[in-house]
């Protein structure tokens, strides 16, 4: 004990020091209580109390994250254990933007909203997430990705559970719980294996990676498999996707929003910062061309079982997963120009996303559809809202002229560039794979205007378009993603890497 | 001093203990219970092999941040399963399929 005595007053300025570095998060977690104190004291007397002042705060968050990026940090802060760099920064806008636009959605969906629990601690739990997932996309070490994945996933469990109103509510939680704790328990696994082999927790360290290759390809494969299975769950790629598709049809929609976008996210930003470290030199076991594995298998079956969907979140929910496995190719194709098309199409992802469940979330609440043939003849009776669902899945699918196209065509010529680079077949599998499933995901999209607009119903129902503030929302996204459709230059010029 | 191999094997067996009772799930307690397991063989690699990490002390470290976040999410699993219960009038995870495809 006395050895480490004088180092003390050191240590702290450096904590000190680091402080500079974390001023989003700190804000964040005053943020956290004083939003607790406000929903314990005042939201009876003013009821949009709660909602303000996250808002306002999460405001506040925004402009220190935009403050980082124009002078992120180049080395990692507090002994090691982040690293506030620019591309982490250009994260934390992405989710930043994400909580604000579920904290919108939330204040506009009745079944939240009408719960006599009230939303006020749904608005603690989005903070302490967003805390989290900013954690996330910033570790560098292997407790911090455990702590972050930690603190990202209880917040998610209580979100999905948070009303609980029905049976498949709590089922949906209870799956969701249940594989989450299982899947992070085996990362933990595989840390203590990777702390055994190397005798360090910080993956960015060179002893790390001195250490991984000094062990038989076999025990490093494990090990560091096993951490995939974590970030695999928050990712949702095959095999580790079983929970998406139950726990998004189960889940309130703005939560299922939220979780298909921001962990999501996150979880990428994690897989990069991990394949960063162990890039370069042949580590263990050619990690790349596992995941170039995982990313055609869950391209594949992400989009094909999403054609036998009915309901409309569980196709939404096998779409994410197809897009999981795009998402990965760019992953793989991780160069100069790949960081570009990456973040460019994860904040396309997360605004078509966010559009596409407010949406099927309004029909929902105007007319109880919930499943695909439900939806005929309402084309008619929500023309406004219909004409916007269709921009959007077009987006999704990734035709001209919307931004899902742009990003489409940044991620394969990033990647085309890639197998110019190193003529690698598995890039180039991936390529026509990425082709031919998005020709699949035409087919279960068209569902949704082929039934709303061309199949009549046979049972009448009054229904009158009333425009709430969800419709505005959604209909602000879809301009901006038609919008960057026509100029992406709007986007990609302010992404600087 | 014991060698550290063993506490690798006994470790392996309480994953692998735990890793059985998750994927055979006939209660979601058991579940539970097999990912308090998991965890605690993971903590016991970090401790043994913390002792060769004096400096830094990340293996004791992780330790204590693991039962921390292992407490916490068994509270948040529990409220869940009492809420499943409350209208399955069941916990056994294969006898809650409503969500299918």
């Amino acid at each position: 004990m006395n050895d480490f005595l004088p180092n003390i007053s050191l240590m702290l300025d450096s904590v000190l020091d680091s402080l500079l570095w974390f001023y989003p998060e700190l804000v964040l977690g005053i943020l956290f209580i004083l939003v607790i104190i406000t929903d314990l004291f005042f939201s009876k007397r003013f009821q949009n109390a709660v909602f303000l002042l996250t808002s306002f705060g999460l405001g506040v968050v925004g402009y220190f994250i935009l403050l980082q990026l124009n002078a992120p940090s180049e080395t990692t802060v507090f002994s090691g254990m982040i690293r506030p760099d620019k591309l982490s920064t250009y994260f934390k806008v992405i989710l930043c933007v994400v909580s604000l636009l579920f904290l919108l959605f939330i204040r506009d969906n009745k079944e939240l909203k009408s719960h006599d629990k009230g939303t006020g601690d749904l608005h603690a739990i989005l903070i302490a997430v967003l805390f989290g997932m900013n954690l996330m996309v910033m570790s560098s070490n292997l407790l911090m990705i455990y702590l972050s994945i930690e603190m990202v996933s209880v917040g998610s469990y209580i979100m999905v559970g948070y009303i609980s109103g029905t049976a498949k509510q709590t089922e949906a939680a209870m799956k969701y719980a249940l594989f989450g704790a299982v899947c992070s328990a085996m990362m933990l696994y595989g840390m203590s294996l990777v702390y055994a082999f190397t005798g360090t927790l910080n993956f960015i360290d060179p002893a790390f990676l001195s250490g991984l290759s000094s062990v038989s390809t076999l025990s490093s494969g494990i090990a560091l498999g096993m951490i995939m299975v974590g970030i695999g769950f928050k990712l949702s790629f095959v095999p580790m996707h079983f929970w998406t598709p139950d726990v998004y049809e189960g889940a309130p929609t703005p939560v299922t929003a939220f979780l298909a976008t921001g962990p999501k996210i996150a979880g990428f930003a994690l897989l990069i910062r991990l394949l960063d470290s162990l890039g370069g030199t042949k580590a263990a076991l050619d990690f790349n061309e596992i995941l170039g594995g995982i990313a055609l298998i869950t391209m594949i079956a992400g989009n094909f079982s999403a054609i036998w969907q009915n309901n409309v979140k569980r196709m939404l929910a096998y779409s994410s997963i197809g897009h999981t496995g795009f998402i990965l190719l760019s992953v793989l194709a991780f160069s100069q120009a790949g960081q570009k098309a990456l973040i460019f199409y994860l904040s396309i992802y997360a605004l078509m996303n966010m559009a596409a469940f407010m949406l099927a979330d309004y029909i929902e609440e105007k007319s109880g559809a919930k499943n695909l043939d439900e939806y005929k003849g309402l084309g008619q009776k929500l023309p406004l809202t219909f004409f916007l669902f269709v921009i959007v899945l077009v987006s999704l699918t990734g035709l001209p002229p919307t931004a899902g196209f742009i990003g489409k065509l940044l991620v394969f010529s990033a990647a085309l560039e890639m197998y110019n680079s190193t003529g690698s077949l598995l890039v180039m599998v991936l390529i026509i794979a990425g082709a031919l499933v998005t020709l699949v995901s035409l087919f279960y999209y068209i569902n949704v205007p082929l039934n709303a607009y061309l199949r009549q119903s046979n049972h009448e129902v009054e229904i009158t378009e009333i425009k709430t503030f969800k419709i505005y929302l959604s209909l602000f996204l879809t301009i901006i993603i038609l919008v960057l459709g026509i100029f992406p230059q709007l986007l990609t010029s302010f992404i600087v890497i | 001093m014991i060698p550290v191999t063993h506490f690798m094997i006994i470790s392996a067996i309480l994953f692998c203990i735990g890793l059985y009772a998750a994927i055979s799930k006939r209660n979601a307690i058991m579940v539970l219970i097999g990912i308090e397991f998991m965890i605690n063989a993971a903590i016991l690699n970090f401790v043994a092999f913390g002792a060769y990490d004096k400096e830094v002390n990340g293996g004791q470290i992780v330790a204590l941040f693991a039962i921390v976040l292992a407490a916490a999410g068994v509270a948040v699993a529990l409220a869940i399963i009492l809420n499943v219960y409350k209208y399955y009038k069941t916990i056994d995870p294969d006898k809650i399929h409503n969500l299918r495809d």
